[in-house]
């Protein structure tokens, strides 16, 4: 499968000197389903807008498709039109995705960047409506939403472009279980031939939207490997505080142990 | 609370959106340019802060409370000419869609609180902060000021605006049409609440929320632009590109051009009359035809007569002594004013660009 | 511009909370009645623009009391016909505007120069009939113009209104951030409604005046903090899905001939109106 994006020893730093990434180094696939694990803070949010060239390294290389990754490459209109059809970013939070007015006009905004035909656009934006079914908010302020509302209108305004390659910082957080679940689903339907790369802490849904994971830690990645062999790591999980410890007391006993809610068997 | 409808007359109101259109066609320029593909974000979270802070009900010292319009802290963190599109923004959204503050006054609301307000804001901060060592004392207390002088200056002008209605704009009557005080009235009510609750509170925020921004944001108020995270910001006073001014200075030029205007209204502005009206029986005619024809008292008011003879100004009666045509004559002294008025924000342009091209480049 | 009040220290927080809980309130009444069926709410947005705002420009330039208060009258009238419940009007403007205008017009009555025509006995106050009239303009002008535009926007979707601007000429980029700021409006009340209501929970005693005064401006500083963050994002946001500086716009509305008619029928009603109250 083709690489799509190549990274080699990329560093970035906040404004206040904090070291966001450090040496990072990776390949992505075309038609890869990747998960990004870390705890808050180790750097997921950042390596995504890196990938988004919405950041840019400060040391080393990012490459899109044999491309450079540059600010003066994205001022490159020819260029800047063809990454930011082929590459979209769902952020967190979704209230700073959704700027526009209506839902409607929304999802139509990445379509009118792309100058798409004013015929065209209404029929698009219908459609990706319709498959994330919230045609019957298409009017509606998003103010006015709740929060799974918010994530797929979110969705459906960067999923609209067609891109090939969908990027996504957490997208189960703040949301209730049925929504959590309804994302999961759409996301599995979604990845036939795209590439997929989710930044998650979520150890629930890894399994159901990723192959393969990389662990960050502080900026670096400190493991990479098949999601099902990372799954069962425990002590790397507990070390890069993806699960917790718990400490049980048994009669006069006290022991610790790696747990992990949910999927994982809890054992004694 | 913002000028109603039905307070300014069309005439003033007009005169007042004329006199906003320039700085709203400019600032537009120059914050395009500036920040270019920030501007629309920017601009647009910075005029619902505004909206938002304005609703908050500040406690003054004393056990008061007070209201901010967060013009000055605006002002100072993005730079004067943003500021006035921002809080126009945030006032025409108030009037429009929140019913606060009139549709025809919209130009008038906008030239005083974000225009007046801003400019005067980003002055007195620059001049007074100019040279301070960031984060010190002297930034703070220039904040404070800042916001204090913002709000008394928009306020007086308001006053102003108030205060000439009844004079200019009455019917056959005597009743004042629109505003019903004159400028003895509005000046002392206007600035009474402003120079205690109003000006304190501003002075307030723009200290605090500075202060915040100083200890959180660094990099913010030390005018850096870079295409990093934080946000981009206008550092104005060192350019002053005359080519963008153009549209300033054709308002200004068309507002001269309708000075004559001045000259249709008929007679002397009630209140504006000299020593010799009194004297004179034509003069007294007017006086009483325009007061509801009660007669003027038989001799010239004595505080008059002695203050008449202080100052002489250079033109009296706006006519300088060797025109003979009133129109052309009032023009004349317009454009003396005006020409005025840009000398005087030049030499404080110089002073503020001398001033920041010293060792420290920080606001 | 300040509204004078003495206080418990705590009150300021209460004050705040109302006037943001107030401002969210009317944003979702005015979804409503433009939601609803009624005469004003099939009209073309551009044409309700165009044309009460003519009729406001036409209650400003009037001279005659008689003319204005036929244009309230007017106002009133397609209130009834859009589903507007009067009690809307009574809160949100005529009230209000009342109240506001007896305060500050109130000395006008005596102040202006004229023809006494009331003289209080004790107080050896004279009414004029020059100041009673000039109240009575204040106080019909005010309360047809608000009257107006409270309904322009009640029937009215925002976002319809702000395209209808386009129609008027206003620049694209204007538009788009006025959409914007409304938008996030609702974001920042909510964020501050928040701060204020976790902050009055956790007080048990009555604050120093130093103590609520650092709230205050706190809150304030926070809530500055918190847009320039947004702002931050947004742009990025508007960044990842291709915005390159140029502002687009979809076009929107098409003009029946019942809107033409409509349009034309405001339109010389304020020049009617003008013309018999010069």
């Amino acid at each position: 499968m083709p690489e799509i994006f190549d990274l080699r020893e990329v560093s970035y730093r906040y404004d206040q000197g904090v070291t966001a990434l450090d040496r990072v180094t990776l390949q992505i696939h075309q038609g890869e389903r990747i998960a990004l694990l870390g705890a808050n803070g180790s750097g997921k949010s950042t390596l995504l807008r890196i990938l988004d060239a919405l950041y840019f390294a400060e040391s080393g290389t990012v490459s899109f498709n044999g491309s450079v990754l540059s600010e003066a490459l994205l001022r490159d209109d020819a260029f800047r039109f063809v990454f930011r059809s082929r590459v979209g970013l769902v952020f967190q939070n979704a209230d700073v995705q959704l700027f526009n007015p209506t839902v409607f006009d929304e999802v139509a905004f990445g379509p009118l960047q792309l100058r798409l035909s004013k015929d065209e656009i209404p029929r698009r934006v219908m459609q990706a409506l319709e498959s994330m079914g919230i045609a019957h908010l298409k009017d509606r302020a998003p103010h006015r939403l709740s929060g799974g509302e918010k994530k797929r209108v979110a969705l459906a305004s960067v999923l609209v472009m067609e891109p090939q390659v969908v990027l996504l910082d957490e997208p189960t957080s703040g949301l209730d279980p049925r929504s959590q679940s309804q994302i999961i689903d759409l996301l599995q339907n979604y990845s036939d031939k795209k590439t997929v790369i989710t930044a998650t802490h979520d150890l629930n849904m890894v399994e159901d939207i990723a192959d393969h994971c990389y662990i960050l830690e502080q900026g670096r990645i400190v493991s990479s490997g098949a999601t099902t062999d990372i799954l069962q790591d425990l002590p790397l999980l507990e070390r890069t505080n993806l699960i917790h410890a718990h400490r049980h007391r048994h009669g006069s006993l006290v022991h610790t142990h790696p747990h992990q809610h949910g999927h994982g068997q809890h054992e004694h | 609370m913002h000028i109603p409808d039905g307070y300014l007359s069309p005439a003033t109101c007009a005169a007042l959106y004329a006199a906003a259109s320039p700085f709203w066609c400019v600032s537009l320029q120059r914050v395009k340019k500036l920040l270019n593909t920030r501007m629309v974000p920017l601009l647009s979270l910075s005029a619902a802060f505004s909206f938002v802070v304005m609703m908050f009900n500040l406690p003054l010292p004393g056990g008061t409370t007070g209201h901010a319009t967060g013009v000055a802290v605006s002002a100072i963190v993005l730079g004067p000419w943003a500021s006035m599109l921002a809080i126009s923004v945030a006032l025409i959204i108030q009037a429009v869609f929140f019913g606060d503050g009139g549709i025809t006054a919209i130009g008038a609301n906008c030239f005083n609180i974000a225009i007046i307000g801003s400019l005067v804001a980003y002055g007195v901060y620059r001049v007074i902060s100019a040279g301070a060592a960031f984060g010190s004392r002297r930034r703070f207390v220039a904040a404070a000021i800042a916001g204090y002088a913002s709000i008394n200056v928009a306020a007086f002008i308001t006053a102003i605006e108030f205060g000439i209605q009844p004079a200019l704009f009455r019917d056959a009557t005597g009743t004042p049409l629109y505003a019903p005080y004159g400028l003895s009235v509005t000046i002392p009510a206007m600035m009474l609440g402003h120079v205690t609750f109003a000006g304190v509170a501003e002075a307030l925020l723009t200290a605090g929320v500075l202060g915040y921004l100083q200890r959180t944001r660094p990099a913010l108020l030390a005018h850096r632009l870079t295409g990093r995270p934080s946000t981009a910001l206008a550092n104005e006073a060192g350019t002053v590109g005359w080519r963008s001014l153009k549209p300033l200075v054709a308002g200004l030029a068309l507002l001269l051009l309708l000075t004559p205007l001045g000259v249709l209204a008929v007679g002397t502005a009630w209140g504006e009359w000299s020593a010799e009206d009194f004297a004179s029986v034509e003069g007294r005619n007017q006086i009483a035809a325009v007061s509801g024809n009660q007669a003027p008292p038989a001799t010239v008011p004595s505080g008059l007569q002695r203050l008449s003879s202080v100052w002489t100004a250079p033109f009296p009666d706006y006519a300088p002594p060797m025109v003979k045509h009133e129109s052309f004559g009032y023009v004349l002294s317009g454009m003396f004013g005006v020409g005025l008025v840009t000398l005087a924000t030049m030499a404080l342009g110089g002073v503020l660009r001398f001033r920041g091209a010293g060792a420290h480049r920080e606001a | 511009m300040a509204r004078v009040r003495t206080v418990k220290p705590r009150g300021f927080i209460e004050r705040s909370l109302e006037a943001l809980v107030r401002a969210l309130g009317h944003a979702i009444e005015s979804e409503e009645i433009a939601k609803s069926d009624g005469l004003l709410q099939h009209l073309d947005p551009r044409v309700k623009l165009v044309g009460f705002f003519s009729l406001i420009l036409a209650s400003v330039l009037s001279r005659s009391l008689v003319i204005i208060s036929a244009i309230f009258a007017f106002a009133i009238l397609m209130a009834m016909c859009s589903r507007v419940p009067l009690l809307t009007l009574v809160k949100r403007v005529w009230l209000p505007i009342l109240i506001f205008t007896t305060i500050i017009g109130a000395p006008a009555l005596f102040m202006t120069p004229g023809q006494v025509i009331y003289r209080f006995p004790i107080l050896n106050l004279g009414i004029t009939a020059q100041g009673a009239r000039s109240t009575l303009f204040l106080l019909a002008r005010t309360e047809t113009a608000a009257t107006l535009s409270l309904l322009l926007v009640l029937c009215t979707y925002w976002t319809h209104l702000l395209k209808a601007l386009r129609a008027l000429r206003v620049p694209a980029v204007v538009v788009v951030v006025l959409g914007m700021t409304h938008r996030y409006i609702f974001l920042l009340l909510e964020t501050a409604r928040e701060t204020f209501e976790s902050r009055r929970s956790r007080i048990i005693n009555s604050l120093r005046g130093s103590e609520s005064r650092q709230l205050a401006v706190n809150t304030a500083a926070v809530l500055m903090d918190r847009s320039l963050q947004v702002a931050d994002d947004v742009y990025m946001a508007m960044q990842s899905r291709g915005y390159d500086g140029e502002v687009r716009v979809m076009p929107e509305f098409r003009m029946k001939r019942k809107d033409y008619a409509v349009l034309a029928f405001l339109l010389s009603l304020s020049a009617i109106a003008v013309w018999l109250g010069r």
